[in-house]
């Protein structure tokens, strides 16, 4: 040991037989992952505490006189480990069996089937055949309430659930009823989890299927969903999520770990609202003309058209955005404001806001916010400024009686009626949705949401973050910032940017508040803006 | 009885054949009343006896119970490690541990009703449903069992006209099974309340269930 007796700040050990020097206060649950090898565990969750309870982890420590569970035993200077052998393979055998003793086997009804981690190690390492001759105990189904339904067959008492609702929601919900093989999760008699904020999570640290969604009950087999990283649109907070789809649907929305958002955890009303990005009835194609002479057109023409009457165009421009598009769509109608001879007559949006923000007191870092948009800081940024009252209505107007050009992005304009742009000299309308307040509109275009296209929001916290394409769009529909793109660089008289990161390159490049920022240096998990420029 | 073989008979084994009462032989300092407000906190989560008064309706707590749970309350670091003995004096207080039982000692405590739940339904000696004046449990565990317990419990049961778990129409008996009572030497160990009585045979039952009646109608 080093002098002072200050002990060294990594420890090195000997994992099935390969040396790895990991930080001291290291788990060998984590020692063993960073050689690339899983030791398998039920109780054990990065988000909480390890109780140490499932027994499933354990492995074989030289000179340890029994095995050692891996998540909660620390890695020591000069330790040997084997996750693998033979001693430790015999007790995870089985361990598996007794916790297939009382388990149904149901798992082509199951939800979680394709993603359990039972059903993973029973087929990796579990006996072929089970040995038992009694009958199974059965206790069925009960609805918790909220989204969550609990089939307590299919438990294997590790309390992810119990210590989620315990340590991170802070609202002790459930508990472990009655033991043995009795045991099972429940609430306090019937008050379940109804009007719990983060309940929803329980689904998803279920290692099995024991807790499931009822939104999503029999919806989609696992392994038919496409996995797409993305960003939550229901809030300003931005948690990292992934668009689980199906048949070009959206079928549910699942966390996505990032310690410096949202940790391993969303909200309900987050994950709740996704139906909105499969509506239908969406705007198919370009259309060019007012009223009885709206005709459709194809992109060339609408956009030679609008490129014509943009140049012709006289009159200041009022310009509103909306906090659903992407940071590059909100900057390619800055830039189109710009480039405007007249002038600007107003940047706005508007966002229904909620009453209060809702914490989760476990992990402060994540607050559902007010804003129930995902991008109101980015539109803030970007020099649009908040209209309207709090159900995201009213406040548009200048704008609805604007004597000029009027450029609507995003916006569906559900308020405002068929006299919306009647003054206007020429009412641009980019939206996925036809709306009466587009009567009037000279062009209306088809753009897709955020869900089918890439592209950038900024968060409440001053963090850009990224999100990838996860549906295919209707089919004429084009991303915001290209269709804009396409018409700055007509009229300044260059290239068109050819990508998302292109048209965040060139936003990047206008925008203080945006400067030093690249789309690699964004990556997967964000990156904040500089502090100073964040909210003046 | 014919036969005369040795028998133990605890301090409150008296099957009949000794005309000892409980205060000869434990000695009268031991039997009677004491304090209900649990008189040094170092014993008040527990009374020797189960003075259960079983009133499904009492208030939590009043009076000499109050002060008996805030002794308890405080013997304890923590509000969930007073837990135990608070549902204990609880179900000394109404007999049993209803939902309501442990919403309101969940209440007393500032802990959650779902906890107070779990920690209620894992301890087999909290009663979740009413259970007669008397609590009959006949060990059924492997000693007592080699000796007879199946029969022994049958004959509860039929004495007492009740079914498993059941309580008999006068409010007086429940018969349940239990695990093992740590009494192996003496099967069948019967355990009432929370009186052991041991080397119970089956000839044994009625004289047991008379002496039971006879406390009822003592008014002990």
């Amino acid at each position: 040991m080093a002098d002072n007796g200050r002990k060294a700040e990594t420890v090195t050990l000997t994992m099935d037989g390969q040396e790895v020097t990991v930080p001291r206060g290291t788990s060998l649950l984590h020692a063993a992952e960073s050689i690339g090898t899983e030791v398998p565990h039920y109780c054990y969750h990065p988000g909480l505490s390890a109780p140490a309870q499932c027994r499933i982890c354990l492995v074989e420590v030289e000179g340890a006189p029994k095995l050692q569970p891996s998540c909660v035993t620390m890695a020591a200077e000069g330790q040997v480990v084997h996750t693998d052998s033979p001693a430790a393979k015999r007790m995870r055998q089985g361990v598996l069996e007794f916790y297939l003793v009382n388990h149904p086997l149901d798992c082509p009804i199951c939800d979680m089937s394709g993603e359990c981690m039972l059903q993973d190690y029973v087929f990796d390492e579990g006996r072929e055949k089970g040995r038992g001759r009694e009958p199974k105990r059965v206790f069925g189904r009960d609805d918790f309430g909220g989204d969550v339904l609990y089939y307590g067959d299919r438990c294997v008492m590790c309390t992810r659930c119990v210590r989620f609702m315990d340590e991170v929601a802070r609202d002790s919900r459930l508990t472990v009823v009655e033991r043995g093989s009795r045991a099972v999760i429940d609430t306090f008699f019937d008050r379940g989890l109804e009007g719990a904020s983060f309940a929803g999570n329980v689904v998803d640290i279920c290692p099995v299927g024991a807790l499931v969604s009822k939104d999503f009950l029999h919806k989609a087999r696992a392994w038919d969903l496409d996995h797409t990283p993305s960003i939550c649109p229901n809030c300003s907070h931005g948690c990292n999520i992934e668009l689980h789809t199906r048949d070009n649907l959206v079928q549910r929305l699942k966390p996505r770990e990032n310690q410096e958002v949202n940790g391993h955890w969303m909200c309900d009303y987050g994950r709740a609202n996704y139906e909105w990005m499969n509506r239908p009835g969406r705007l198919e194609a370009p259309a060019v003309g007012r009223g009885s002479d709206r005709r459709a057109a194809d992109w060339r023409e609408a956009l030679e058209l609008l490129f014509a009457s943009l140049s012709a165009a006289e009159g200041d421009v009022a310009l509103v955005g909306s906090a659903t598009c992407s940071n590059e769509a909100l900057a390619g109608l800055v830039a189109l404001g710009e480039e405007m001879s007249g002038g600007e007559a107003g940047r706005v949006f508007r966002s229904p806001r909620a009453a209060d923000e809702v914490p989760l007191p476990g992990f402060p870092l994540l607050v559902r916010r007010r804003d129930l948009v995902p991008n109101s800081d980015g539109a803030e940024l970007l020099g649009f400024e908040r209209a309207g009252n709090d159900d995201g209505q009213g406040g548009l107007e200048h704008a609805a009686e604007h004597g000029g050009v009027v450029i609507v992005l995003g916006d569906e304009l559900v308020d405002q009626g068929e006299e919306f742009g009647a003054n206007a000299s020429l009412f641009v309308y980019l939206g996925t949705f036809d709306t009466a307040a587009a009567a009037n509109a000279d062009f209306v275009l088809p753009i897709t949401t955020f869900a089918e296209e890439e592209g950038s929001f900024v968060n409440a916290q001053g963090r850009v973050q990224r999100f990838q394409q996860g549906l295919r769009p209707p089919e004429s529909a084009r991303p915001a910032w290209l269709v804009l793109g396409a018409l700055v660089a007509a009229l300044r008289g260059e290239e068109t940017p050819g990508s998302a990161p292109e048209a965040f390159a060139r936003l990047a490049d206008a925008h203080p508040a945006f400067e030093g920022l690249t789309w690699e240096a964004v990556g997967d998990r964000g990156a904040a803006l500089i502090a100073e420029a964040v909210h003046g | 009885m014919s036969e005369v073989r040795f028998r133990n008979p605890g301090w409150a084994g008296n099957t009949g054949e000794f005309d000892l009462s409980e205060a000869d032989v434990r000695g009268t300092e031991y039997v009677g009343e004491r304090a209900l407000d649990g008189g040094h906190p170092s014993v008040a989560p527990s009374l020797p006896y189960m003075f259960v008064q079983k009133d499904p309706e009492a208030p939590l707590f009043e009076g000499p119970y109050r002060e008996r749970f805030e002794k308890i309350r405080g013997r304890y670091p923590t509000a969930r490690a007073a837990l135990l003995p608070a549902l204990n004096l609880a179900q000394e207080l109404r007999g049993h541990i209803s939902p309501e039982t442990m919403d309101e000692v969940a209440g007393l405590l500032g802990l959650s009703d779902a906890y107070v739940r779990g920690v209620a339904t894992f301890y087999t000696m909290y009663n979740k449903r009413p259970v007669g004046r008397f609590l009959i449990q006949v060990c059924t565990n492997i000693s007592c069992n080699l000796c007879g317990a199946d029969d022994v419990l049958a004959a509860f049961l039929e004495h007492t006209g009740t079914e498993l778990g059941e309580t008999s129409s006068d409010g007086n008996f429940t018969v349940a099974e239990a695990e093992c009572l740590a009494a192996c030497g003496f099967p069948t160990c019967v355990q009432i309340n929370s009186r052991y009585f041991e080397d119970v045979s089956v000839d044994d039952v009625p004289a047991v269930l008379d002496r039971l009646k006879r406390e009822v109608n003592q008014g002990f």
